[in-house]
């Protein structure tokens, strides 16, 4: 049996000989690791959200048109075919708050006068930030702290371990920006390559028609919205809501809601709406109801290229 | 709490360090008192189902002590196991019972007037009610001897490591720790880090991810075709036992770090090569206890039976542990089926043993193990489906041989990354060995950070359940 004097003794040498050697080894990979994943992984790929976040607050090319929005611009929008110089920021996941910042962050850029192009979904205007993994890397950034409010935690001011969770989905974009399995990746906009089964695809139209689908305007987010356009009257703002499946409408509750939000838009004169929410397209253009395929992204980016043309120069 | 959380972390540390820091006459205390914050950290007002239950036991098993008839001492054990499995029956079988009684009744088109309660399952309920038993069970059959301070009994139930999930300890292993004094040894610091960092890393990065893949499909069945729903079930397999056995291995890694020795839980029960080996293998410390106070009372009782006696108590074992395991008909179908499948290899040993020698030892082996694999899998089926439609509708999807190399089908929602991810984590577990106690620190120590990493870039920050937690 061990006496008190011994367990003292051996819990020193429990300190020297395993703890501190474990933080300090821990330390040293930590951050050696941390600073390879992030130049390489995180800000090595175009389509991961964290490196729109971080382009659209760090980057300043006053000729490049950003396009904005949620899954649905990701997807939709193939820059090199609509405009000479565009970025798609589209992330996963977001709703309008993130699209606001967007907006803000993007009006900041001084001497810029390009047009803004932002996809608008008709579910309206809603709050969501998405995946958490778009902010890690600029978490510090006053803007994104409010952006997260209540979903900021401590952990995300420790380098390295803030990514805890999230290492997957870094790789994840980072690859398919590489070998583009997946998804055709185009200056920020990710494509979707693959294809549902017929079964699955006609199982997700059921789903689209039994549950209701609704316009939802909120008052502040529109505000904010308004005073963006209004404080930027040298930037015009092109709103474009892409195509959805026909299952979409069938049990829309409110359509008649979001066609008299995006009329009452058009009364601003730096606002231009362009609406192809109900184009007629056959199934084998969509990926899910509210998503595109890359035969449908390709299609669309056709008509479009021709409506922006009228806009950009 | 849980285990894989971030207040555990400080909640180890704190009670590791008063632990040690405290005089020996008040740390059964500190224990006693950490025990309950960190059960009522899941639901406070459940800790009077406990303390109910550790009061009855504590009497009971001083009388059954102190009382000389035989008789009399068999009436307070009943007592007691009467309280213990009154709790259990309210809590967990209630609602089950009341509603196959409905459905007996409305086969009769008569209305059931007993109403449903609306309460929730405590957590690890059955785990420290079997506890509780075995100790008024070992008092009576005279292998233990009553505690006598009722604080050291209170503990044993309430042990924190083992409290909500096992394992399942026998007074003779626990009790006598409790009393003796416990110092600080660096043997033991290491032995406990590594048991810890092995099962955080068996649940965060093995069976946490495995379980992405498996939720996806059983959430979402008509879309899956064979190789996706094989790949699965087969998923689930090694999940469970990441899970559990990561889980255990926190638990003895906690309690080791302290001092104390729990009992060994797991043994790789999935390289068995026999049913009756798994379960040999698999939560020892419940088949231990099945086996020593159903099983063999059972079969001794029955002796004149002959074979049958073993058949029935198979039977009745298994039936037994499947409603352990939850209040459904799908655990009592999983229990059933190795009850079959360990009555067959009880009766078939002497054949299956000649046809063996005449294989070659290799290709009896692997076969074995593969038959052994596929059966516990299959069962499993019935043990993670919700309704015997569920496991019906994966079975069939098996049974479709639908082979399409479509990569959504076969990488569900997640994509190819999370598979390759997922087949990446079976491969590191497969590598990783444990330090023992002969190693040197340095081993340790780059084990330690190896398993820390590994646990940071690969891990899934779900703080997600244990899966034994809902028995």
């Amino acid at each position: 049996m061990q006496n008190p004097i011994s367990s003292i003794s051996n819990f020193k040498k429990f300190l020297k000989k395993i703890l501190l050697p474990y933080f300090l080894l821990s330390v040293l990979i930590g951050f050696v690791f941390n600073l390879f994943f992030e130049k390489n992984i995180i800000l090595g790929s175009y389509s991961s959200g964290a490196y729109k976040i971080n382009r659209i607050i760090n980057s300043n090319n006053k000729n490049e048109i950003a396009f904005f929005g949620s899954s649905r611009a990701e997807r939709s929008f193939i820059p090199d075919s609509l405009v000479k110089d565009g970025f798609n920021y589209g992330m996963v996941g977001t709703a309008a708050d993130v699209l606001m910042f967007c907006l803000r962050e993007e009006c900041k850029k001084k001497n810029k006068t390009v047009p803004i192009v932002f996809a608008f979904d008709l579910n309206g205007l809603n709050y969501g930030v998405g995946d958490i993994s778009n902010f890690l890397y600029n978490s510090d950034y006053p803007p994104i702290r409010k952006l997260l409010g209540t979903d900021y935690k401590y952990i995300y001011n420790v380098p390295f371990l803030k990514y805890y969770g999230h290492f997957e989905i870094y790789t994840k974009y980072y690859l398919n920006n590489i070998i583009s399995l997946t998804k055709l990746n185009n200056k920020g906009g990710a494509i979707e390559k693959n294809e549902l089964t017929k079964a699955n695809f006609d199982e997700l139209v059921k789903l689209r028609l039994a549950g209701n689908t609704e316009f939802h305007n909120d008052p502040k987010l529109l505000a904010d919205f308004l005073n963006i356009v209004d404080e930027n009257k040298n930037r015009k703002f092109i709103l474009v809501a892409p195509p959805y499946h026909r299952s979409v409408f069938a049990g829309f509750t409110n359509l008649n809601k979001a066609e008299e939000f995006l009329n009452s838009l058009k009364l601003h004169k730096n606002i231009v709406v362009l609406d192809f929410s109900q184009l007629p397209y056959p199934d084998k253009y969509f990926f899910d109801t509210s998503h595109l395929n890359l035969a449908g992204a390709v299609e669309f980016n056709h008509l479009l290229r021709d409506s922006l043309a009228h806009y950009i120069n | 709490m849980l285990f894989n959380s971030i207040e555990f972390l400080y909640f180890f540390i704190v009670v590791t360090t008063l632990f040690f820091v405290l005089p020996y006459k008040v740390r059964w205390i500190l224990l006693l008192a950490a025990s309950c914050f960190f059960y009522m950290f899941f639901k406070p007002v459940y800790i009077l189902i406990l303390a109910f239950t550790i009061f009855i036991d504590y009497f009971a098993g001083i009388f059954i002590e102190q009382e000389e008839d035989r008789k009399k001492k068999k009436i307070y054990l009943i007592a007691s196991l009467v309280a213990n499995i009154g709790v259990l029956a309210i809590f967990k079988y209630y609602n089950f019972l009341n509603f196959n009684l409905t459905f007996v009744t409305g086969f009769f088109h008569l209305r059931n007037p007993i109403p449903y309660l609306n309460i929730l399952l405590p957590i690890g309920l059955s785990f420290h009610t079997f506890q509780a038993m075995s100790y008024t069970l070992e008092v009576y059959y005279g292998r233990q001897k009553a505690e006598h301070h009722f604080g050291i009994y209170a503990l044993y139930v309430m042990f924190y490591p083992q409290l909500v999930a096992g394992p399942i300890e026998r007074p003779q292993n626990i009790l006598p720790q409790f009393h003796q004094k416990q110092h600080f040894s660096i043997e033991n610091a290491q032995l406990g880090l590594n048991l810890i960092a092995i099962g955080l890393f068996k649940k965060i990065v093995v069976a946490d991810r495995l379980g992405l893949y498996v939720d996806q499909l059983y959430a979402n069945i008509n879309n899956a075709n064979s190789i996706s729903t094989v790949l699965a079930v087969i998923f689930y397999t090694i999940q469970i036992y990441c899970d559990f056995s990561g889980y255990s291995d926190i638990a003895r890694g906690t309690a080791k770090f302290m001092g104390f020795d729990l009992m060994l839980n797991f043994n790789f029960p999935l390289l068995s090569k026999s049913v009756s080996e798994y379960w040999r293998r698999w939560h020892i410390s419940l088949s231990t206890w099945f086996n020593d106070y159903l099983y063999t009372p059972i079969v001794i009782n029955r002796r004149d039976w002959g074979k049958l006696s073993v058949v029935f108590g198979l039977f009745i074992t298994f039936l037994i542990s499947g409603l352990w395991h939850g209040a459904a008909w799908t655990f009592i179908a999983w229990g059933i089926l190795h009850s079959i499948a360990l009555t067959y290899e009880f009766l078939t040993r002497k054949t299956r043993s000649k046809i063996g020698k005449k294989v070659p030892v290799f290709l009896n082996n692997f076969l074995s193990w593969l038959f052994t694999l596929s059966f516990v899998s299959f069962t499993l089926i019935f043990f993670r489906s919700d309704s015997f439609g569920k496991a019906q509708m994966v079975i069939q999807k098996i049974l479709h041989f639908n082979f399409s190399l479509n990569l959504v089908q076969l990488c569900l929602e997640k994509g190819p990354l999370n598979l390759i991810l997922t087949f990446l984590s079976l491969f590191l577990w497969g590598l990783i060995k444990v330090p023992d106690k002969n190693s040197g620190y340095s081993r340790n120590v780059l084990f330690l950070v190896t398993i820390t990493f590994l646990i940071i870039i690969l891990g899934r920050n779900a703080e997600s359940n244990f899966i034994y937690f809902q028995f």
